[in-house]
């Protein structure tokens, strides 16, 4: 009967980590493609003042997780998907922030990149 | 008659050249006196600074990196940090208090005794790079609506506008009141500008020797010391522009300088480090 006992509350609490960790899983990954994830490469983006600029700038575009990258010249960011900028909105944002904007790509995963940047 | 007259002239004018010969001596032998040189590199491990002020035997830095105000001592050792405060730059000390720009949120804070306040500014800014306090009188670089903000009590003074011509900004990143006139780092004109409180248009200071980013600047009593930020390097004028001195070799993106104690610390923004000169 113990033994019987044990076994049932082992099982149910395996059970209940397994559901537990699927719904985890499910809603990071429902999170993550709630967004759009863009990378826009600038050029001159070597001074504090022009990459906190540029940081600043994209901020009141609406992303909260702006990343600067000085090394490699660019600027990463996620938005909701509903609230993507298009090209052209980013663009004049990253003119006005004082830089000349080179390739901006868009994805659905978040990008890979070496974050020098806080 | 006549030929006394004669060389009484001549006597004069040359007694005349003869002190002026001994004035431009002794300017000479005062300028060489005054040189800096080189004493030692401070290295700031985490610290990535833009902005120094000295606090008596104590240095503050802007971490804009890491959002934070540092207070370290003349070698180096941290004593203490602030949190919180979004992308500091250049900043100013007036008695206890601490003025600190925030870049990214357009706002001048306050540090006195651990708390933080917000000094009221009456016109919007675009990204404050840096201040200047001198009694009532508060000075900001505006670095996107190229001008200065002089805010006096209630009144407030703009001062330039977007251009390359005299008198005009292109993103300012500090500013210095000084025996009532303003110096500007005009960062991407390449130059230091001089306006007065009225905000009209004085002096160039910087432009012969090339000035690539005019960064950072301090302004003392006989000198406008100049952080060439991409040029790498320290150009020291004085009060009418005259390059007294060129420091090289010794940093990586220099952004600010501060003076105590009779030496000069030099603000390594990518070096992470303070370069520290002597007279």
């Amino acid at each position: 009967m113990r033994i019987l006992l044990k076994t049932g509350i082992i099982t149910l609490l395996t059970f209940a980590t397994f559901i537990l960790s699927t719904t985890n899983v499910n809603a990071q990954t429902k999170s993550e493609t709630d967004k759009t994830y863009i990378k826009i490469e600038v050029d001159g983006l070597s001074c504090p003042f022009c990459a906190y600029g540029l940081e600043k700038k994209l901020k009141q575009a609406g992303s909260k997780d702006v990343l600067i990258n000085l090394e490699e010249g660019e600027a990463t960011m996620s938005v909701p998907k509903d609230q993507q900028p298009t090209e052209e909105e980013l663009r004049k944002i990253v003119k006005v922030a004082g830089f000349t904007p080179k390739e901006i790509t868009f994805s659905k995963t978040p990008f890979k990149i070496k974050q020098d940047e806080k | 008659m006549k030929n006394k007259v004669v060389f009484v002239l001549i006597a004069a004018f040359l007694g005349t050249l003869f002190l002026f010969s001994c004035r431009g001596e002794q300017e000479k032998k005062t300028e060489i006196n005054s040189q800096w040189k080189f004493v030692k590199n401070i290295d700031l491990n985490n610290v990535n600074p833009i902005g120094i002020v000295a606090q008596e035997n104590f240095l503050w830095l802007s971490d804009v990196t890491n959002n934070r105000i540092v207070k370290i001592d003349l070698d180096g050792k941290i004593i203490e940090s602030f949190d919180g405060f979004k992308r500091p730059m250049h900043m100013a000390i007036q008695k206890d208090k601490i003025y600190i720009p925030e870049y990214t949120s357009d706002s001048l804070k306050i540090l006195e005794d651990g708390k933080v306040s917000t000094y009221k500014l009456k016109e919007k800014p675009d990204a404050i790079a840096g201040v200047s306090i001198d009694g009532n009188t508060v000075a900001v670089a505006d670095f996107y609506n190229n001008r200065i903000i002089l805010q006096q009590d209630n009144k407030v003074t703009i001062i330039g506008k977007e251009g390359h011509n005299d008198g005009e900004l292109y993103y300012p990143t500090d500013v210095a009141i000084k025996n009532d006139l303003i110096y500007v780092a005009d960062a991407y004109n390449n130059r230091v500008q001089v306006f007065d409180f009225s905000g009209k248009y004085v002096r160039m200071i910087g432009w012969n020797e090339g000035v690539k980013v005019a960064a950072g600047l301090k302004v003392t009593d006989s000198q406008v010391i100049v952080a060439d930020f991409d040029g790498n390097r320290i150009l020291v004028y004085n009060l009418y522009g005259k390059l007294l001195q060129t420091l090289n070799g010794k940093f990586n993106q220099p952004t600010d300088i501060e003076i105590v104690s009779n030496k000069m610390y030099v603000v390594n923004y990518k070096g992470k480090s303070l370069a520290v000169y002597q007279k």
